[in-house]
Formats: C-alpha cells, sequence, structure tokens
C-alpha cells in the first residue's frame, strides 16, 4: 500500500455522513422473528408458572393448616404418631394408648388443654402409671390444626362426636394462657375434668433457681464472653441463623462450647465467647438452658417440600444411605441425652446451614464423623426440606431438674 | 381460553411489534421515496459535485451530494464556547471519579486504608465515583459531542447558544453540591438516585437549558432528512428529563415500588440517556472519519425504534427474585433479550462501514477508540442481554461480574466513542493541532490494556464468586476470600485507566492553553497522528 494510494482514500473533510438505501438484512428479520416467538412464548408461559406457583404454594399452606378433607389424620400422623404409634398403641411403659384412654373419650377441653400445654408429670391411662413428657404443641398448630387433630382422637380412639371448633381451642387457650405444662394427671383431673380421677399424686413442681453467677452471664455478660441473650434470645429461643438453645441437653451444650473454644466447631463470635468461659461455666450454661421450656418461634422459610422433609426425618432415604433423622434424633426430634441434640422447633436458616457445613466440611465435630457422611448425602433441596420440616415440630418439653440438681441448686443460692 | 395477564401481555407484545415493523416499514419506503425525488434538496449551495462520469448511478450522484463546509457556513465557531466549557469540565469530573473509583477499588482488598473519615469510607467513595463519571464525564462530554455535532448534520449554527453554557455552570454547581453532600453522608439512599433531590431541582433544570437549543435548532436546520444520530441525541434530551424527574419525585415512592422505579430509572439512564448519547455520536463519527456511508437507512430505523420500544421496560430485570410481580420480571427479560434486535441493527451498520474500511484503523486513533467503542457497545448488550436470564442472573447477580459489565458499557463503549470524539473535534474546535500527537496512542494503549485487565479479572471473578455462594456447603467468606487477587488485577487494570485519564487531561490542557500561531498547525483536519509523524 502506498502512501499516495491511503491519501486518495482519506476523507474530504467536507464529508457529511449519511446512510445508504438498503433493506434491512434477511438473517436479521428471522432473528428478530425468532426472538420475537421466544419473547411471546416466555410472557405467555411466566403466567402459567406464577399459577403452579401458586397452587403448589397453596396446597402446601393447606396441609400446614389443615384445611384438606383428612387434615385431622395427616396432622395425626404428622405430629403424634412418632411416640403414640399409627394405631394409638402407645409404647408400653412409656408412652400411654390414646386407644380406650379415658382421656380422649373425656370431655373435649382434656385433649384441647393436653395439645395445647403438655404434660410433665405422673398420668395414669387405665391402670397403668406412666411418667408423662409430653409437648406443647401450643406454638406450633393453629386452632384450626388443634381443633382437626382433636376431633380426629377423640373420635378414632374414644368414639366421641367433632366437638372441637376452632372458637373453643381459642377459648381453651385463653384460658390458661401463662401456664407451663400440666404437672400429670391429678392436675387435669382437678382443673377440667374431674372423671379422669384417680390419678397419681403429683410430686409437687419445684422451682429451681439457677445460680446468680449463671443468669448474669446470660443475660449482661462478661467481658468477652457477651450475653448469651443478645443474640440466642432472652429466652434461648434463637432467631434465623442463631439456635435455639432452650431444651438442648446440657452435656450437648458444653461439648459445642468446648469445641468453639478449642476450634473443633468454627465460629467467629463463638470463638471469642467460648475462650472467655471456664469448663464450668460450659456446664451451668448447658444446665440452664436445658431447663427452659420456650414456645417455638421458628417456622418454614426456606421453601423447603415438607412431605420430603418428614420422610427424611421419619424413613430416611435408604437409596442414598440416609438414615431417619429421629432414629438416633429421637422421636419427634426430641433429642437424645447428651450426645444427640433436639431438632425440633430448631430454625430452619441454622439447622440448614448446619447440614450445608457439614457437607461442605466446614463443621465437623459430630461423634463418628456421623453428620458429616449423612449431609453429603443430601441435596441442597433435601437439607432444606429437612430444615423446615423440623421447624414445624412443637418444641422438646422441659426435662424435669433431679432431685440432686435441684438440692445443688438450692444450696448455690 | 382464560383471559390471563400472560396471554395479555403477550398479546400486547404482538400487536406492540407488529406496530414496530409497520412504522419501520412506512418510515424507509416513505423515506426513499422523498430522497429519489428530492436528492437535488440536499444540495447545499456551492457544495454541489462535479460528477465525472455521467453514467453514474444514483447512489453515487447522492454520494457527492453529502458534503457541506461548516467551517465555511460559519456554524463551527458559534458552537465552539459552549463545547469547550462543557469538555473542560467533563475532563475534570473524569479525573476526579476515576481517582474515587481507583480509592473504592483498593478499598476492597485493602481495607484499613483511609479508614479514618466517613466521607473516605468505601460507601461514599463508590458513590462518588459513580455519580462523577455518570452525571460529570459521560453526561457532560456526551453534551458537547451533541452540542459539536448537532448544528452539522441541521446545517445551521447553535441557536441560543449562551443557554448551554449557563446549563453547564448550573450542572457543575449542581454536581460539585451533590458531591459535597454524598460525601457527608447525605444522599436518597437509591442507587444511580443518590443526589439528594433538593439538588436534582438544579440538576433537571441546568438538563433542560440543553433541550431548547438542540430542539430550536433542529427545527430551523436545513436540510430535510435528520441525519440517525440527529434522532437519538434529540430522544436521549427529551427522554432523560422525563425519566429523572419521576424517579426523583420525592416521598411518592415506597417499598417495593420504590425499588421498582429505583431500578426503571438506573437502567434506562444507562440505556435511554447515556446509550443514545454514544451510539448518535458512532453514527456520526465513523463514517465522518472514514470517509464512507453508513450501510442501511432501514437498520438505522430498526436499532433506534427497537430500542425506544424495547428499552424502557429492561431495568426490573435487578429484581429477579425480588418480591415484585413475576409478570413485571419476566417483561423485563423478554425486553432485554429482545434488545438483540436493535443492537445487531446498529452492530451491522457501524462494523459494516468500519470492516470495509480497516485501513482507516491505523490512521486515525480517533476512530480506533470510536470503532472499539462501538465494538464493545455490541459485547455490552449482548452480554447483558444474556445477563437478564434467570439462569444466569442466578449465578451473577450480587457479584463483581455485574460490575464489569457495567464498566463494558459505560467505560468501553461510552467514554472510548468519548476519547475518540474529542480527539476529533477538538483540533476543529481550537483550530490547532493536539500538541502531543505521540500522547494520543499512549493513553489509547493504556486505557485499553488497562480495561482489558479490569474486565477479564472480574468476569471470571464474578462467576466464581457466584459459584461460591450458590454453594450452600461452602462459608460466605470463602467467596470473598476467593475473589482477593481479583480485585487487585482490577485495581491494577483501574490505574492503568486512571493514569491514561491523567495523561488525556494534561493533553487537554495543554492544548487549551497552547498559544501557537495558527500558520504552524497541520490543519484542522489533524487527528491522525500516524500521518502528522
Amino acid at each position: 500500500m502506498t502512501r499516495q494510494a491511503r491519501d486518495n482514500r482519506a476523507p474530504e473533510e467536507t464529508f457529511e455522513p449519511y446512510e445508504e438505501h438498503r433493506g434491512i438484512p434477511l438473517p436479521v428479520l428471522w432473528i428478530a422473528i425468532a426472538l420475537a416467538l421466544w419473547g411471546v412464548v416466555m410472557l405467555f408461559q411466566s403466567h402459567s408458572a406464577a399459577d403452579s406457583g401458586i397452587t403448589r404454594r397453596a396446597s402446601q399452606l393447606s396441609t400446614q393448616t389443615g384445611q384438606t378433607a383428612d387434615a385431622g389424620a395427616a396432622l395425626f400422623v404428622a405430629n403424634c404418631s412418632t411416640c403414640h404409634q399409627p394405631e394409638g398403641t402407645g409404647i408400653s411403659a412409656a408412652i400411654p394408648p390414646l386407644a380406650g384412654s379415658p382421656f380422649t373419650a373425656a370431655r373435649p377441653e382434656v385433649v384441647t388443654q393436653i395439645l395445647l400445654h403438655g404434660i410433665n408429670g405422673p398420668i395414669r391411662v387405665g391402670d397403668r402409671d406412666f411418667n408423662g413428657h409430653m409437648p406443647s404443641f401450643a406454638s406450633v398448630l393453629s386452632n384450626e390444626e388443634i381443633a382437626r387433630i382433636g376431633n380426629y382422637v377423640r373420635k378414632r380412639f374414644g368414639g366421641q362426636p367433632p366437638e372441637l371448633t376452632p372458637q373453643l381451642v381459642a377459648r381453651e387457650r385463653e384460658r390458661f394462657a401463662d401456664r407451663g405444662p400440666w404437672a400429670g394427671g391429678a392436675e387435669i383431673a382437678g382443673t377440667v375434668d374431674a372423671s379422669l380421677a384417680p390419678q397419681p399424686p403429683t410430686v409437687p413442681a419445684r422451682i429451681v433457681p439457677t445460680d446468680a453467677a449463671t443468669r448474669h452471664l446470660v443475660n449482661d455478660g462478661r467481658g468477652d464472653a457477651w450475653a448469651c441473650a443478645s443474640c440466642h434470645g432472652a429466652q434461648g429461643q434463637g432467631n434465623e441463623d442463631v439456635p435455639r438453645l432452650a431444651g438442648l441437653p446440657a452435656a450437648y451444650i458444653a461439648k459445642q462450647l468446648g469445641d468453639f473454644s478449642s476450634g473443633r466447631r468454627d465460629n467467629d463470635s463463638m470463638r471469642v465467647v467460648a475462650r472467655a468461659l471456664s469448663k464450668r461455666e460450659m456446664a451451668a450454661l448447658g444446665r440452664y438452658y436445658e431447663r427452659l421450656s420456650v414456645p417455638s418461634t421458628a417456622r418454614p422459610s426456606l421453601g423447603g417440600d415438607l412431605a420430603r422433609g418428614e420422610k427424611l426425618a421419619l424413613e430416611g432415604d435408604w437409596e442414598n444411605k440416609v438414615p431417619a433423622c429421629f432414629s438416633c434424633h429421637g422421636p419427634s426430634g426430641f433429642g437424645v441425652a447428651p450426645t444427640f441434640p433436639s431438632l425440633s422447633a430448631q430454625h430452619p436458616s441454622y439447622t440448614a446451614r448446619q447440614l450445608a457445613d457439614w457437607a461442605g466440611g466446614v463443621r465437623s465435630n459430630s461423634p463418628v464423623q456421623m453428620m458429616e457422611k449423612i449431609s453429603g448425602r443430601l441435596s441442597a433441596e433435601d437439607r432444606r426440606a429437612i430444615a423446615d420440616y423440623l421447624a414445624t415440630l412443637p418444641p422438646v418439653p422441659a426435662r424435669k431438674p433431679t432431685p440432686e440438681e435441684a438440692s445443688n441448686a438450692n444450696t448455690a443460692r | 381460553m382464560p383471559i390471563t395477564v400472560g396471554l395479555l401481555l403477550a398479546l400486547s407484545f404482538i400487536v406492540s411489534l407488529i406496530a414496530l415493523a409497520f412504522l419501520i416499514w412506512a418510515i424507509a419506503n416513505r423515506q426513499m421515496a422523498f430522497d429519489q425525488a428530492q436528492a437535488e434538496t440536499i444540495f447545499v449551495p456551492g457544495e454541489q459535485g462535479h460528477p465525472d462520469d455521467a453514467t453514474a448511478a444514483p447512489e453515487a450522484l447522492e454520494a457527492r451530494a453529502h458534503h457541506y463546509d461548516p467551517v465555511r457556513a460559519g456554524i463551527d465557531a458559534v458552537s465552539a464556547r459552549p463545547v469547550l466549557v462543557l469538555l473542560a469540565s467533563a475532563i475534570f469530573w473524569l479525573v476526579l471519579g476515576s481517582l474515587f473509583g481507583l480509592t473504592a477499588s483498593l478499598k476492597l482488598h485493602w481495607p484499613d486504608w483511609l479508614d479514618g473519615s466517613p466521607a473516605l469510607t468505601f460507601g461514599r467513595v463508590r458513590t462518588l465515583h459513580l455519580n462523577m463519571v455518570a452525571y460529570g464525564w459521560t453526561s457532560l462530554a456526551g453534551l458537547a459531542v451533541v452540542m459539536w455535532v448537532a448544528p452539522r448534520i441541521f446545517h445551521t449554527a447553535l441557536r441560543n447558544p449562551r443557554l448551554p453554557v449557563i446549563g453547564a455552570v448550573l450542572w457543575n454547581l449542581a454536581l460539585v453540591m451533590a458531591a459535597f453532600a454524598m460525601a457527608s453522608g447525605w444522599n436518597d439512599g437509591e442507587e444511580w438516585l443518590e443526589i439528594p433531590w433538593q439538588i436534582d431541582m438544579l440538576l433537571a433544570a441546568a438538563g433542560s437549558l440543553f433541550v431548547i437549543p438542540l430542539i430550536r435548532t433542529a427545527i430551523a436546520r436545513n436540510v430535510h432528512h435528520i441525519y440517525v444520530s440527529g434522532w437519538y441525541w434529540m430522544a436521549a434530551l427529551c427522554w432523560f428529563p422525563v425519566l429523572f424527574v419521576v424517579a426523583n419525585v420525592p416521598l411518592f415512592y415506597s417499598g417495593a415500588q420504590e425499588a421498582t422505579v429505583n431500578w426503571w430509572f438506573a437502567h434506562n439512564v444507562l440505556g435511554l440517556w447515556l446509550t443514545p448519547l454514544g451510539v448518535g455520536a458512532g453514527y456520526y463519527f465513523i463514517p465522518k472519519i472514514i470517509g464512507k456511508p453508513i450501510y442501511s437507512y432501514s437498520l438505522s430505523l430498526l436499532g433506534f425504534w427497537g430500542l425506544a420500544l424495547f428499552y424502557s421496560q429492561v431495568g426490573i430485570h435487578h429484581l429477579i427474585g425480588g418480591p415484585v410481580p413475576t409478570w413485571v420480571v419476566t417483561l423485563s427479560i423478554v425486553h432485554s433479550v429482545m434488545m438483540f434486535v436493535p443492537v445487531i441493527a446498529v452492530a451491522i451498520n457501524q462494523h459494516v462501514t468500519v470492516g470495509r474500511n480497516l485501513w482507516a484503523l491505523k490512521e486515525s486513533v480517533a476512530l480506533r477508540f470510536i470503532s472499539l467503542g462501538a465494538v464493545c457497545y455490541t459485547l455490552a448488550s449482548f452480554q447483558g442481554s444474556i445477563e437478564a436470564l434467570r439462569s444466569v442472573n442466578t449465578v451473577t447477580h450480587f457479584t463483581q461480574y455485574t460490575v464489569g459489565h457495567a464498566h463494558l458499557g459505560a467505560y468501553a463503549f461510552l467514554s472510548f466513542t468519548l476519547f475518540g470524539a474529542i480527539y476529533h473535534m477538538m483540533p476543529r474546535i481550537t483550530g490547532r493541532a493536539w500538541p502531543w500527537p505521540k500522547m494520543i496512542p499512549l493513553h489509547f494503549w493504556l486505557v485499553v490494556i488497562g480495561f482489558a485487565i479490569y474486565f477479564v479479572a472480574l468476569s471470571i471473578g464474578g462467576i466464581l464468586q457466584g459459584l461460591a455462594m450458590l454453594d450452600a456447603t461452602r462459608p460466605f467468606s470463602d467467596s470473598v476470600i476467593l475473589l482477593k487477587p481479583y480485585l487487585e488485577s482490577r485495581s491494577l487494570g483501574g490505574g492503568l485507566m486512571t493514569l491514561g485519564h491523567l495523561l488525556f487531561a494534561a493533553h487537554f490542557t495543554a492544548m487549551l492553553i497552547a498559544r501557537r500561531p495558527a500558520g504552524t498547525m497541520e490543519g484542522p483536519r489533524e487527528t491522525r497522528p500516524a500521518v502528522a509523524a
């Protein structure tokens, strides 16, 4: 290319830009038409996608709220049958039967009150005595659900007509709004329905004071160990990523604090707090939280498939070598002290986070690497499903202090 | 079939597409008839070509018709003052904005650096960067190009040439006030709308002072046909005040609705304000520097009206997964993808003209800047359409990938185009050649290499960051830690870009204060340092 040739092509300063008259090239038209068709299909489908999403959500809600025909049965299977057994037979010497029980045949208020507040004390069903240990469903079931579950149980096991209504449940909820669990059959017979007597004598409930130092640690903190309550809530109820501590086994809490302190379990906040605590204080905090009984504040929030979560919790997924959660963590996920923490009423964000951390190797402090292996076999959807399902369960009932603990606490004061 | 929102949307979408197709068909055909019949009217007296071949095709005859000497017509002299005021302030904001951008970038991997003063915390520094380069550099430089070129394509001097000067002063005053407000922590709390609304009123008033001269010049034009750049610029100057005022109405929006208006504006300020400024500049300078016409008038129509129809809805793709109705988001995604159509049209029009005349790239750094800018417009638009898809957005949203994309559009497309335009315009405005011609390619390579590092680092880092955030089995901190080398590369690239801007600003200043006698200059055509050397 010569300099001369270049100069010839160089434009004159007076040249003004203009456009030539050409049609739109055909490929451009084809692309435009293809994109337009795609756009029409997308717009049309988006609504059906939103529709199916709404339908799915509605059916999920109806399962949760018991708005379907056999909701009572479904609610019974989901909430009662792990302990009371699908046929209502109970477990010899441990869980009272429902079938043929005078409680299911008594006035409707009896079943309502037991469901609302739970039982923590001796109870006589037929001619056998049980050490009653039933959770409160007040915080996880609506009035509508309690009415349906109560009607189902009373009809199937007590042969009673459906007398429970949401209004009746609401009244009963108001009636003893602030009380804890019933202290046994005697108290129920004395307060709600005298026909249930005679009942075994109730051991008088003892108020177990915690020592002032532990209370101070929980509520006010000390130096680096800032107050537990500042994150975990005044009653250890937790929130979202911060776990619920109320009702966890004392030994489990103490072990976790030890693991945070030694670095076996990693969390930036808890490492600082745990390192400021002595072994004695860790154990004392464990005992403090183990005895708390707090309504559930957890709700499904991750969009998990509750039916899938329930299946995993109750039966596991043996094709993927995932055992049922409850096979170790106990019926209804109430935990098996000292090693297996309770899972019920735990906040779903926290549960899913822990499962993900185990799967990813971020958390690795479970005995014999059990949780690491199991979590690794769960998909992200399964983790969300389990976490959401566990959040629908009632909280673990408070463990009654043993006489020694009670007397120790009294001396400590 | 039940009437659903989806069906109504799909139908209205089809209807608007048919209307658009009809509009383009109608204009293209009527306009062709006009031009054939009225070709002679385009000739400016005395500027008529002298056909040396009597058998020349009508196109060739028409080509010779497209000559006009704006210097002799005396219109450049009228626009020179407002354009120089606009350019000088634009370059001031470019330098200041780049320094704030570099500071923000460095803070991402040196978090403790400059942490002593609230005004220098990341949140404020980043906000200052965005507002200075968006409303200071690109807007003012774009307006300078409009004020310079519009009279040339309308073949008449700029009307009310004092208004743009007043507008530039008020606009700069508003920006200075806004910068102090934001540095002291006073802002409206929404991205792209940070400037407090009290100051926005001044900015909007200043903006309207540019609209009046442009419209009045267009009405008084001496040509029948308005060249495509004119459509983009008149549309942009009319759209922007509407967008800006509607989005800044105080105390009117709240909650999810506020977020919707926020992103409707934030994307439209790119697509309906900055983009038309840059595309219009590309449409003028590419054929101007090469001396060859644009490929197709019909494609110009498709590109312009496609932008006007589709762009206004794309902003809501920033809220995918957010609490807004699904159909709003889907509509936005469909419109984002439909943007392929006008972008392809502009791409063919501009790239074919450059592709057939690659020799010109060697000779003109200005053209190199502008045509690289045009290529980046195509790339940024394609990338944006793809990013709007839900499947891609899931990974890239909330990551540095989006930052890379934003700079591909606002920097590699718009700023490159504006650099080239300024290199072409300045010798003609001042009547002097650039004092240090070798610094022009140096500026070019600094910002091109700097931007390449910047873009590649953020795109790769952003995808890795997105995948890490999606993987629930990895702690969040993983997504932060893995980014560090990419953020450091970004600072390196940003540093080179800033260095290029400092050279550019120095060169510009030297040209302004140079007092060389007119005789020593190579001539106002001098934008080609290769030829000059």
